[in-house]
């Protein structure tokens, strides 16, 4: 009990410092500008003088809101271990005394607290946006937002394992391209490897088979053009697979936490 | 700088500057000049007006393309579809038994391939509706702004034009809207006769009683069609002939018409 109790509070000071750290710097709020600059001209917009067209707006809010989500959730991820080594504070840390993977549970949970805070308020300027402009609260709405949730947590733990082996920017580009490619092309792939040679087709067939998909969390269609909600099965998939994915690449990290030399 | 005396410091700094100047002037003076000796035989010079006409140059076409085409997704309820559907506005409903829905349609995908593949079945059911809606009456205006954008992006997009008089037109039964999409699109486009052809049948269809504005916007389209006729050289685009056909075959009905009061 004590033990539990214990982990808890470390675990809890973590998540802290990490939502102070997110808050605290002025990357959200600069995000916030550069939606409303995009958003107000788009919403001022008539078409031929044509009335009444706001789902092009939804579509345009969504996909900001997405890739907001996926700069903050991979500087997030980027921001939790290296500056630590750099700085040397992982050494008071870990002198606690907190374990080693407690500290990285810990600092992702924290990571991931604190982009879901900023993502529920991208969430909240684009409910207000569309309730602005008269439309109306979609059914699919929470469904979609717990999907973005769980995309969110998977784009932690990959920048997170990306910045314990690489470089920052080799890592944010890297995780930044793997993301976005699979988000677009991911459900393509299949496609394009029948058009290869053998070997190649082989790489996209093991890039498909292995590389996160991005595009399970997409239910941006689903809300503009109001498909209804995902079937219970498939929406419990998805998440699990978020989970599998997620705890893989943990435990990966953990390994090469373990082995890193201090 | 270490171990090199400040003034030797300035006068690098200044020399770089100068430099500078010297390249800037130069890139001007060519900017100048060169435009100068041959628009045609220069691609980077932008033909058209407009900041996106001077930065994106000739993407502005497949910008284009790609705007009609997510207005066709619209059309679909927002599936993708492989087939042309808004630029063929005529038969249009025939082939919608022969879509293919990009492989996560009505029939889910999983079921024509050989083993079952858990991936392309959580695509299959989240990204796509579980039954396949067009957009019709006054929903029919989400797909303008694609158009707009298409249009904005590549004015001579004549097909852009004409689709999106056809979405006013015959699905909304706008008349307004459509004039307006055919008076800008012939302030893009002047004379051209397909436009021309549009506006007609505007004027045609939802006011019947002003038969000489009709009668003047198909002899327009036709006379417009003869001059690019000419000009080809004895071989005119298609879709130019079709027009002239279409405006021809209205004029000697309305004639017809007359004939018999």
């Amino acid at each position: 009990m004590q033990y539990m109790k214990v982990a808890f509070c470390q675990i809890r000071a973590l998540v802290k410092l990490s939502f102070v750290e997110l808050w605290r710097r002025n990357d959200i709020f600069a995000l916030v500008l550069l939606g409303l600059a995009l958003m107000a001209p788009l919403s001022m917009a008539s078409p031929f003088g044509a009335e009444g067209a706001s789902r092009y707006l939804d579509e345009t809010a969504l996909l900001l809101v997405w890739g907001f989500s996926v700069f903050v959730a991979l500087g997030a991820g980027q921001r939790l271990f290296p500056p630590e080594f750099e700085s040397r504070t992982i050494y008071p840390l870990l002198a606690k005394p907190i374990s080693r993977g407690r500290l990285l549970v810990g600092k992702y949970v924290g990571a991931v607290a604190a982009s879901w805070s900023a993502l529920a308020f991208f969430y909240v300027l684009f409910v207000a946006s569309v309730l602005l402009r008269g439309g109306a609260f979609a059914a699919e709405l929470p469904q979609a937002v717990v999907l973005h949730f769980a995309f969110v947590a998977l784009a932690v733990a990959v920048s997170l394992l990306g910045s314990l082996l690489l470089t920052a920017s080799a890592n944010l580009t890297l995780s930044a391209l793997v993301l976005v490619g699979m988000f677009f092309f991911g459900r393509r792939l299949p496609e394009y490897a029948e058009g290869l040679g053998p070997a190649l087709s082989w790489v996209v067939k093991a890039v498909y088979a292995l590389a996160p998909h991005a595009e399970f969390f997409d239910m941006r269609q689903r809300l503009v053009h109001g498909w209804g909600a995902v079937d219970g099965i498939v929406f419990a998939a998805v998440l699990l697979y978020a989970a599998v994915y997620v705890a893989a690449l943990l435990s990966a990290a953990s390994v090469v936490l373990w082995r890193k030399r201090l | 700088m270490k171990g090199v005396p400040a003034s030797l410091c300035e006068v690098q700094t200044r020399l770089a500057g100068l430099v500078w100047c010297f390249c800037l002037s130069l890139t001007v003076l060519l900017a100048q000049l060169l435009p100068a000796g041959g628009s045609d035989s220069l691609p980077q010079v932008a033909k058209g007006e407009g900041a996106i006409a001077v930065a994106f140059g000739d993407a502005r076409a497949t910008i284009g393309r790609a705007c009609v085409h997510k207005a066709d997704s619209y059309f679909h309820g927002g599936i993708d579809m492989e087939c042309k559907h808004l630029g063929e506005q005529d038969g249009h409903e025939d082939c919608h038994d022969e879509h293919d829905h990009d492989g996560h349609g009505h029939g889910r995908g999983e079921a024509t391939q050989g083993s079952f593949d858990p991936w392309r079945w959580i695509n299959s059911h989240v990204r796509a509706p579980d039954v396949h809606r067009h957009l019709g009456g006054g929903e029919a205006v989400e797909m303008m702004p694609w158009f707009w954008a298409s249009v904005k992006a590549d004015p001579r997009n004549i097909d852009a034009w004409t689709t999106a008089w056809y979405i006013a037109n015959n699905m909304m039964k706008d008349k307004e809207l459509a004039l307006r999409v055919v008076a800008e699109g012939l302030g893009k486009n002047p004379d051209d006769p397909e436009l021309l052809v549009c506006r007609g049948r505007t004027l045609c269809d939802h006011g019947r009683r002003d038969e000489a504005a009709v009668r003047e916007a198909f002899r327009a389209a036709v006379e417009s069609a003869d001059r690019i006729v000419l000009r080809g050289n004895g071989s005119p685009d298609e879709r130019i002939v079709q027009a002239r056909d279409f405006a021809q075959a209205y004029l000697d009905k309305m004639a017809k018409k007359g004939e018999r009061r």
